[in-house]
Order: C-alpha cells, then sequence, then structure tokens
C-alpha cells in the first residue's frame, strides 16, 4: 500500500473498514498509535479507544480521506483522532463525518491537529447526521511558526444534540481562517471557537455563519485572544427562519468576544443576526417558486456568499 | 375574455384601506397605463395583482385568464403567466442573478450576452437604478409570461434609455402578445408605448380612463392630479 496514490480513512459504528496510508502519510488506528509511538501520548488526552491517527511527513499532491459513520442502531463512537504534519508540508483533506441510519446514535471526538512550523492545511470537515443523534467534536489545532490552516467545518444536516468546540493556537506568522457553517433545524447546539493569536505577527479570522429553522436552539461563542503583536477578525452571522404557522420558533443567541492583551494588536468583529424578510420571499415567489424553494434559496445564498 | 379583470378590489394593510374599490380591465395583447401621484395605491395595485402578502384583500376578486386567483400564492400566480417588474427590488445576498435566472426559466445565460457580468452578480447586491431596471427586465423575459406588470420601470431613467426599455418591451412582449400594464408616475414612456388605455389613480381608485394619453398627459402637466380628479 505504501505506493497507492491516496490515503485514507474508513470508520462504520467502531469498526475501521478501510485503511489506506500512502508513500509519506502513514496513517494507523489511534490505539495502535499510543502503542507504537510514545511521543503521541502528549497529544492525546487519554488512551483512545478509537479514533486515527494521521501522520504527514512527506508532500503529497492528492487530499487525505476521512470518513466516520454511524449505521447500527445506539452506537456510541468515542474517537480520539490525531493529525501531525511535518514542517514545510502543503496538504489537504476531506473530513466526513455521518449517520446512515434513523436511530439515536452518539458521536464524540476528541482531534488533535499539529501543523509543525511553514506547514500548511486546508481542511474541508463535512457533518451529516441523523435527528436523533448526538454530536460532540471538540478539536484543537496547534499551528507552528508561519504554519497556515484553512478550516471550514460545514453542518448540512443537523443532529437533535451538537456540542462543537474548536480552538485554534497559533504561533509566529501563523495564519488561520476558521469557517463555521450550520444550517439548524430542531437542532439544540452549543458552538464554541476560539483563536488564541500567540506568536507575534500571527492573523486569524473566525467566520460563522448559522441558520435557525423551525424548533432550533442555537447558541455559540466566538472569541479571539491576542496575546502577542497581531491581527484579528470576527464575523458571526445568523440568519432566523419564521416556522410555518403554529411552528416552534427558533432561537439563536451569538456572542462575540474579542480580548487584548497586547497594545499592538488588532482585533475586530461583526455580528448580526437577520430574518428572512417577506418582501424577499414574496419577490421570489413572483418569480414561479413556492415558498419553501424560495426560503431554500435565500439560505443557500446565506450560507454561500 | 380578457386577459386580467379587477372588480371593486379593496385592499387594506395594517388596518388602513389602501385599495377603495378599483375596476380595471385588459385585453390580451393590450398595453394600458396607470398613472397617478405619489402614494395613491399604484404600487399596492401591482403587489396585490401579484399576490403579496403584505396586503389583505377586503374586497372585490381578480380573474386572470378567466380564473378567480384572489386567493392563490404568487408563485402560482406567477405560473399561470402572471408577472410583476419591481420599482425596488429586494437584494438577495449570495443568489447570482444568473443562477436564480436559470432556476426560474430553465434558461442558461449565454457567456456573449451583454447580460452575462451582471448574472455573475448578487441579485440587486449594489444593484445602479439602471442595472436593477435590466436584471427586472431580463427576469421578465425568461418568464415567459401572459401579462406583465411594470411599476415604474421608467423611474430615474433619461429620457434615451427609457426609449431603449420601451423598445424592448415592445420587441419582446407587446409584439408577442403579452398584455403589459404600465405603471408610470412621470409618463415619459407612454410616448413611445402608446397605451390603448391611461387609467388615472388616486386615493385608492381609478377615477379617470381615457383612450387618448397625450390628452392626460397633457392634463396633468397643466393641471396636476388634483384637477385631473375634477375634469
Amino acid at each position: 500500500m505504501k505506493s497507492a496514490k491516496n490515503a485514507s480513512y474508513w470508520q462504520v459504528d467502531h469498526k475501521v473498514k478501510n485503511l489506506l496510508s500512502a508513500k509519506g502519510v502513514e496513517i494507523f488506528k489511534s490505539p495502535e498509535a499510543w502503542e507504537k509511538f510514545s511521543w503521541t501520548r502528549k497529544y492525546f488526552t487519554s488512551k483512545p479507544k478509537e479514533g486515527y491517527f494521521i501522520w504527514v511527513q512527506k508532500q503529497v499532491d492528492f487530499p487525505l480521506v476521512s470518513c466516520v459513520s454511524i449505521m447500527g442502531k445506539n452506537v456510541k463512537q468515542e474517537l480520539g483522532n490525531l493529525m501531525v504534519v511535518e514542517s514545510g508540508l502543503n496538504i489537504s483533506m476531506h473530513g466526513t463525518c455521518n449517520s446512515l441510519h434513523f436511530g439515536c446514535g452518539q458521536h464524540k471526538a476528541k482531534g488533535k491537529i499539529i501543523l509543525k512550523d511553514k506547514a500548511s492545511l486546508k481542511y474541508e470537515h463535512i457533518h451529516n447526521w441523523g435527528k436523533k443523534d448526538s454530536v460532540q467534536p471538540e478539536y484543537d489545532f496547534i499551528l507552528g511558526k508561519e504554519a497556515k490552516l484553512e478550516y471550514s467545518y460545514k453542518m448540512i444536516s443537523g443532529p437533535e444534540k451538537l456540542k462543537v468546540k474548536t480552538r485554534v493556537e497559533l504561533a509566529q506568522k501563523a495564519v488561520c481562517t476558521l469557517k463555521l457553517v450550520a444550517d439548524c433545524s430542531f437542532t439544540k447546539a452549543e458552538i464554541e471557537d476560539e483563536l488564541l493569536l500567540q506568536g507575534r505577527n500571527s492573523s486569524g479570522l473566525i467566520e460563522l455563519k448559522l441558520v435557525a429553522r423551525e424548533g432550533a436552539e442555537v447558541s455559540a461563542v466566538s472569541a479571539v485572544s491576542a496575546l502577542a503583536e497581531c491581527k484579528g477578525h470576527l464575523d458571526c452571522q445568523g440568519l432566523l427562519v419564521d416556522p410555518a404557522m403554529g411552528g416552534r420558533q427558533p432561537i439563536l443567541n451569538l456572542v462575540p468576544k474579542l480580548a487584548c492583551k497586547n497594545s499592538k494588536a488588532q482585533l475586530t468583529h461583526e455580528a448580526a443576526i437577520g430574518r428572512i424578510s417577506s418582501e424577499q420571499l414574496d419577490y421570489l415567489m413572483m418569480r414561479g417558486l413556492s415558498e419553501k424553494e424560495a426560503v431554500d434559496l435565500i439560505i443557500n445564498g446565506f450560507l454561500n456568499s | 375574455m380578457k386577459r386580467i379583470e379587477i372588480k371593486k378590489l379593496k385592499v387594506s394593510s395594517q388596518g388602513k384601506e389602501i385599495l377603495k374599490g378599483v375596476d380595471l380591465s385588459l385585453g390580451k395583447g393590450e398595453v394600458q397605463a396607470l398613472l397617478g401621484p405619489n402614494a395613491s395605491g399604484k404600487s399596492t395595485l401591482a403587489q396585490v395583482i401579484m399576490g403579496s402578502s403584505k396586503y389583505k384583500v377586503t374586497g372585490g376578486e381578480i380573474i386572470f385568464n378567466g380564473k378567480k386567483i384572489t386567493r392563490l400564492s404568487p408563485g402560482k400566480r406567477a405560473k399561470m403567466g402572471l408577472a410583476l417588474a419591481w420599482q425596488n427590488p429586494p437584494a438577495i445576498k449570495g443568489v447570482k442573478l444568473g443562477s436564480l435566472i436559470e432556476k426560474i426559466s430553465e434558461k442558461k445565460i449565454e457567456k456573449s450576452d451583454s447580460s452575462s457580468d451582471l448574472a455573475e452578480r448578487d441579485v440587486n447586491v449594489d444593484f445602479s437604478g439602471g442595472e436593477k431596471k435590466i436584471s427586472e427586465m431580463l427576469q421578465i423575459v425568461s418568464l415567459k409570461p401572459k401579462l406583465v406588470v411594470f411599476d415604474e420601470i421608467d423611474s430615474g431613467l433619461d429620457m434615451k434609455k427609457t426609449k431603449t426599455v420601451a423598445e424592448e418591451i415592445k420587441k419582446e412582449l407587446v409584439e408577442k402578445g403579452v398584455s403589459v400594464l404600465l405603471i408610470t408616475h412621470s409618463g415619459e414612456i407612454m410616448n413611445f408605448l402608446e397605451p390603448a388605455m391611461t387609467n388615472v389613480m388616486v386615493a385608492g381608485k381609478i377615477i379617470c380612463s381615457q383612450k387618448d394619453f397625450k390628452k392626460v398627459l397633457r392634463t396633468i402637466k397643466r393641471c396636476g392630479y388634483e384637477k385631473c380628479k375634477k375634469c
């Protein structure tokens, strides 16, 4: 498998269905990595039961792929994931976590992604859950000097309960863009994200776009903390969608936080919660769209703009 | 059979009566104009013809191609062939004009098309007044309607641009048998489209309907809408 032109990790319930390493990219089950590489223990918070360890040591010209699914009823996943990208490498990754059933699944993931000096990672993370699932991903990104991260988390379909924590530490001249997008109906979501600008001339941006539809209760706290001379910007945008007659009103709370501990740091933020206007709906419906088509078009526009 | 018949239409919004018994009818392929001072109810009539959720019909009815449409949703009315070019269309962030046109008409805008730059931009976001008119025209034409209400399509346009818009309406709609109701404050566009009937609305009622649009324009220019009321 060392010469394969891709590298991937695929887990269904608790079983690893496929694990494909490539030249320069080692992939192991997390418990195996814990045993095999003692140095990984400083990154795992405790001995992992399941999950992946991806170690990128050489430049590859294909995206890394991970997919973790729940298929069985009442499955409770507890993943401990670790990814290490060595210095100067430029990597992209597609991660998908989803459920392929209609039961009550639980997906807990604690992950750490280490980008060493001058490493670069473009990571697209997609979540797609069933209405009765409970999902709790917690990811820490540690960026070395001049490392670069573009992280995009997109939740296409929300579970019953969602608790997302994302935290990024940036060293000197490291750069980060964190884009979190979630479209929630009947989801109780707690979202926390934080940029810790620790290194001189580091810079980071958080872009949060949340849609709260019928029955959703969404609370998001986004924070940027400056500990050195750095630049940070926070952009929190929410969209409330009125439910159909008699439906449960959605709730959306956005809390932007800026904390500055260096007089030369530049931190800015903007936050807004909008509502789909009846004028926009009328306009699109007068073009022949149904109300649902018009609402979906406006929401897709909001999430993709 | 008339294309559209509006009978004794009464409309209110937030408890205030805006239209107080409007009667109006248009034949197939006919062009008519509706003139009136600000806040006389012209735009309300346009919105109500299309079924806007903002207004409540408290009396009368609207019949389109022989069918009562007074209680139909805007989407159903549009599917039947009714269309409205808005005076102040809302901005829709993140939705490209080109993809909206594709969605409503299943027609792609060709790259060579002069409007292709506009098609790449979000619908009505930072559009100039002229660009909004072009955008409305593009959408209207792509819907292949049977009746179009133009709400102040000539507002903010100079004479040359008004002429261009009028020629486009004639070529793309009137010559293809589409009925057109022109709502206009200034009346300039009427010189190019020569409506068969000109209606004057004041305070929520049509107070005058005249075949000679030039006569109506002259009277309004000379005496204003108040005198027109007494005519």
